[in-house]
């Protein structure tokens, strides 16, 4: 028999006679699906999981408004540029 | 006197070189649009302080999530045989910590009105109020620990000291920033074109500000 067979079916049988109580592999599941810690486990991941998108959210939305309130102001001076105003840059434009 | 007699000759007397009159009266393309600059619409700084209050928040988010852990898995909260928190005096330390945030902000709006004056004297004023705040503070907490509570007397006093030290540690931090910048503007360092470091210190105040109602109404209301 291949030793890996083997060892499955010695860890199968251990298993059958392991107390299950004492095997938990996470410290919440002590307390069953129901219970206040349970709950205050479970209230607890949501806030942590929901946090860091509000934060990121708020910093991408705070810079997307940022970037766009610079491009209309960019356009406004833009527009205050085109003045009607030409200067005579030579002679004989200007006419002396 | 060369000069202006070499002045006086290309003026009166005779028809100026090729590449002085070129110079002077045109020739060539016609110039270009002015150069503007490209400036960013956020600076280095300013993203980097973003940053930071990014990580400062999932700092406290760790902390809170801590805090309703225990919170909502506890029968009684407060614990039997711990001390309340002193609630009222809190909640008038909430409100000048509040007041402190628009002094901030009115401190940021006069230099930027160029009224340089004026936005030391919201500085100091803020700085006070900040000094007043963390006075309360640890005013509270010497009658807590008088009264039982410490760090290691419950989870409620852990939870209690971590949290609102956190915040406390982060006010003074604040404090230090703040009077760095009023003796840059002391200096005459900030002008109504130039604020970014007021602008910044004034974010990171903003922050610490708007954390505390989140952390007082969890902490002692809730």
């Amino acid at each position: 028999m291949q030793p890996f067979i083997v060892t499955a079916l010695f860890a199968l049988l251990a298993s059958y006679f392991a107390d299950l109580q004492s095997v938990q592999a996470c410290a919440v599941c002590l307390t069953g699906a129901d219970g206040s810690v349970a709950d205050a486990y479970d209230w607890s991941v949501l806030f942590l999981m929901t946090t860091p998108y509000l934060v990121v959210g708020s910093i991408a939305g705070g810079l997307a408004y940022a970037y766009r309130r610079a491009a209309v102001k960019k356009a406004h001076d833009a527009a205050a540029e085109e003045a009607p105003i030409h200067l005579a840059w030579n002679q004989k434009e200007s006419g002396r | 006197m060369a000069r202006i007699s070499a002045a006086r000759r290309l003026i009166d007397d005779q028809e100026p070189p090729a590449a002085v009159k070129e110079t002077a009266f045109g020739g060539g393309p016609p110039p270009g649009p002015p150069v503007q600059a490209n400036a960013p619409v956020l600076n280095n700084a300013k993203l980097a302080v973003i940053m930071m209050l990014g990580a400062e928040a999932m700092f406290f988010a760790g902390l809170i999530g801590a805090f309703i852990v225990f919170r909502l898995a506890a029968e009684q909260w407060p614990p039997p045989f711990q001390p309340r928190l002193p609630v009222g005096v809190t909640g008038v330390n909430t409100l000048i910590l509040l007041i402190s945030a628009f002094t901030m902000h009115f401190s940021v709006r006069a230099v930027r009105a160029g009224d340089i004056g004026g936005s030391r004297r919201f500085l100091t004023v803020t700085a006070f109020l900040g000094t007043l705040f963390l006075a309360i503070q640890g005013f509270e907490w010497i009658k807590l620990v008088h009264f039982g509570l410490t760090v290691s007397s419950s989870v409620y006093g852990g939870l209690f000291y971590t949290l609102i030290g956190a915040h406390g540690a982060h006010v003074l931090g604040a404090l230090v920033w703040l009077v760095v910048v009023y003796g840059q503007a002391r200096k005459g360092r900030y002008t109504s074109k130039d604020y970014n470091g007021l602008q910044i210190c004034g974010m990171y105040w903003t922050f610490v500000v708007a954390l505390w109602p989140a952390l007082y109404g969890l902490v002692y209301l809730y």
